[in-house]
């Protein structure tokens, strides 16, 4: 007999960057929620430390991939592999508790992506269902109570802001100053990032220590770090109206007769199966297993996977390639770089960001420079391996080496996407998410085109000697990022969600993490999934919930 | 179940002097450490060898006791359910691999007429290296040489990898990781590369560790950021580019 626990009026499953915002939403408008993890509820201040070792090699916050595996292939007829594709931490707090943090805002160009290019062969361009103004509120909103620092004025091509950052960035490192040197002389508009951390004096009055710079895919101990698990968490739970279920596995999504989610049937911490009771169901783990629920949440009238109608759950997937170009420098005659400080990364650009088909593809991203990181794993490529050469190459260019990254956006394909893997299953028994993916002809354009940019910006900065890292025939997953996977639209044979995150066959159900986005855009998807969260819990607690239901009429694009 | 978040401390510390071996047999232990001292050799600087990379590596072998160590250092965490018990499924693989590869070793060095790895000139261990990467011994970087390379999933864990892939890895890892962990003795790893680090994990936890000395200090965005004007943010945000 399954237990059964006493019936709320939400679930939340996943508590990242897109369950942390709608618990609070929701919590704070008086409705009873409660927020599912499948991993641990760790304690920052107790977890997390400066450990090199830990945090990049043994994997303590990456999902361990033999109790979670994911399986990859480049297509329908080769063989799937194990292998930790887009690793997120799978705990209360999810990717916010490792990311470097980079928060910048979705552009305006953005959510009209299909409007401007028209289509593409071989993608699946769409715009969104709703625009840049829609979020823009939302936006601010987040970088308001989650705690962004950015520079506002400083980003030349940026949307329409309400409001500036309620927190400056930290200076420049060594490099992030070599960086705006070298975009500075090829007039290249380069600022401080918007950044998932705050510094001194900030207008929220919180403390802001943490400058040990073991930053990226680190824990970080103290409260500089804006994470989902040390601001909306705590602030759900003070409203007495949330309650965090860690380690508690969701396995199903039930549905009943009339085709509306009854709740969720989930595994907890001791192996017993419970089922929870909701009137609305949440979904927010994250694009890839977002899908991979739904997908396993087949029933009589959705015996393709919930809220399936068009066959489109997994399908368009976007994952982002972080691909860089590494500089060398002399070190005898520069200072050092110092690439293992900063909060990640110091200075970026958007500067190529807007389509210019000059350039041989559509699209653009976001670049910066970033740490090379601590001792063990600092990027060198082509480090000699072993022998006098490696601890050469250590010596010599462990302070004189620095990186310009980028943001790959990839376009979305019908094929690349997301199914349940028919041979390999998790720790749980549960079928695995089977990754099918290979990069379009634009990705490999847009990788070379803007990796070479990068190049160029390390020489002008004075680089001895460059090299270029690009996008190679497969993904990697290595930005952890995910999108697109369960698309929004005003269609429902195009679409599976519209507007406001919600199923548009099953009107209880709201998927609110990046799966919704239709493009991958060209920004890093944080920001945008808390803040489409937020305006998709607004619409829960003020509408849905209310008994009523809303269209969003969208006006025609101005073309410029 | 006891939650990863609720582990256990075993309030263990790790002696980079030890010579007490917790995996490796006494031979096990001088041919790593030989062929460790190859891979991070000993010259003006420290090496492999000096830094108790032997120590790190026999540590980790041993089981599952010395995977993580506790945030702040004062010992290690001890594992629990599913997390644990994938754990000690690697590290039987772990073990496996080593024990092999020492044999592999000792066969190659024996081929070329050594008595064994550990006992073999450092010019026969190269040799043996080489044929056991299926490489030459990698040359200095090139500063004039064109590389081009292909994107790869960041963090590097020890799965899936050759004996010779792992062992450079762990070398690197010996010689680089906290001290907490045995290896990189009185930091001699990082002095040796210029990395500043923390004197404990526990000083990386509350602010007393800070590169802060490291970043520009004297600047101004103005000036860095052609176009921009301060007051663009208007007087709500904090006052950026004033450090």
């Amino acid at each position: 007999m399954k237990r059964k626990m006493d019936p709320v009026d939400a679930v939340i499953v996943g508590l990242g960057a897109g369950g942390g915002p709608a618990a609070k939403v929701l919590s704070e408008a008086g409705y009873k929620v409660v927020g599912f993890d499948k991993g641990p509820w760790l304690r920052p201040e107790e977890h997390y430390s400066g450990d090199e070792l830990k945090f990049q090699n043994r994997s303590y916050l990456w999902p361990d991939v033999n109790l979670m595996p994911r399986t990859v292939r480049s297509d329908e007829n080769s063989e799937a592999r194990i292998f930790n594709f887009s690793p997120v931490p799978s705990n209360v707090g999810g990717g916010t508790s490792h990311m470097a943090g980079w928060m910048p805002r979705p552009r305006v160009s953005d959510f009209i992506f299909h409007s401007l290019h028209g289509d593409l062969e071989g993608a699946s361009l769409a715009d969104w269902p709703y625009r840049y103004e829609h979020l823009e509120p939302y936006l601010t909103k987040v970088e308001w109570s989650y705690g962004i620092s950015g520079l506002a004025g400083a980003d030349r091509g940026e949307g329409f802001r309400s409001k500036p950052y309620p927190s400056g960035p930290l200076p420049p490192t060594q490099f992030g100053k070599k960086f705006y040197e070298g975009s500075n002389k090829l007039g290249i508009n380069s600022f401080p990032l918007p950044m998932s951390h705050l510094t001194e004096d900030n207008a929220l009055g919180r403390p802001a220590v943490n400058r040990t710079s073991f930053w990226n895919q680190y824990g970080d101990p103290t409260l500089t770090r804006s994470s989902v698990a040390t601001t909306y968490i705590p602030e759900a739970l003070s409203t007495g109206n949330f309650e965090v279920r860690a380690d508690s596995y969701v396995k199903e999504v039930k549905v009943g007769r009339d085709g509306k989610a009854t709740g969720v049937i989930y595994i907890d911490p001791d192996g017993v199966e419970i089922e929870q009771e909701a009137r609305v169901v949440v979904l927010s783990l994250g694009a890839i297993e977002s899908a991979r629920l739904m997908l396993l949440s087949s029933s009589n009238r959705f015996p393709d996977g919930l809220a399936n109608d068009s066959g489109l759950v997994g399908k368009n997937a976007t994952f982002h390639e972080y691909i860089f170009a590494v500089g060398l420098f002399d070190k005898d005659i520069e200072d050092p770089l110092n690439g293992w400080t900063g909060n990640y990364q110091s200075g970026g650009s958007t500067h190529f960001y807007e389509t210019d088909e000059n350039r041989g593809h559509i699209g653009g991203g976001i670049i910066a420079t970033t740490q090379i990181g601590q001792a063990i794993n600092a990027i060198l490529p082509g480090r000699p391996v072993w022998g006098q050469a490696m601890k050469d190459a250590d010596r010599d260019y462990f302070n004189y080496s620095m990186k310009i990254g980028f943001i790959l956006q990839d376009m979305p394909q019908e094929t690349n996407r997301v199914d349940l893997d028919p041979n390999v299953k998790d720790a749980w028994g549960m079928p695995v998410a089977r990754i099918t993916n290979k990069p379009h002809a634009n990705d490999i354009a847009m990788s070379k085109w803007q990796i070479d940019k990068n190049v160029e910006i390390l020489q002008a900065a004075g680089a001895t000697k460059t090299t270029p890292v690009y996008l190679g025939d497969e993904f990697t997953g290595n930005a952890c990022h995910q999108q697109s996977t369960v698309r929004m639209g005003t269609d429902p044979a195009k679409s599976v969600l519209n507007e406001w995150g919600q199923a548009h066959s099953v009107e209880n159900l709201f998927v609110v993490d990046g799966a919704g986005f239709p493009t991958a855009m060209g920004v890093n998807p944080t920001l945008t999934i808390m803040a489409h969260s937020w305006r998709c819990a607004d619409y829960i607690a003020n509408t849905y919930m209310k008994g009523r239901s809303e269209r969003l009429a969208l006006p025609p694009i101005k073309k410029s | 179940m006891v939650s990863k978040a609720d582990w256990e401390i075993a309030p263990i510390r790790i002696d980079p002097d030890s010579t007490e071996k917790l995996f490796f047999t006494d031979h096990e232990w001088d041919t790593v450490e030989a062929a460790a001292a190859r891979i991070m050799p000993t010259d003006h600087d420290p090496g492999a060898r000096e830094a108790r990379v032997i120590v790190f590596i026999d540590r980790y072998l041993s089981g599952i006791d010395y995977l993580y160590a506790a945030a702040d250092g004062s010992g290690f965490l001890q594992l629990s359910g599913k997390d644990a018990h994938a754990a000690r499924a690697r590290n039987a693989n772990m073990q496996r691999l080593y024990r092999e590869g020492v044999r592999e070793l000792d066969r190659k060095a024996r081929e070329l007429r050594a008595p064994s790895f550990a006992e073999a000139s450092e010019q026969v261990q190269d040799q043996v290296l080489e044929q056991v990467s299926g490489l030459s011994k990698p040359v200095p970087v090139s500063l004039t040489s064109r590389e081009v390379y292909y994107s790869r999933l960041q963090g590097n864990t020890d799965e899936d990898k050759s004996f010779f892939d792992t062992l450079c890895l762990h070398v690197r890892q010996g010689f680089y990781a906290d001290p907490v962990y045995g290896g990189n003795k009185d930091q001699m790893g990082w002095k040796m590369v210029g990395f500043v680090g923390p004197k404990s994990l526990k000083d990386t936890m509350d602010g007393t560790y800070s590169t802060a000395e490291f970043f520009v200090q004297e600047y101004d965005w103005e000036d860095l950021v052609p176009g921009f004007k301060h007051g663009q943010e208007s007087e709500t945000a904090g006052s950026p580019g004033d450090a």
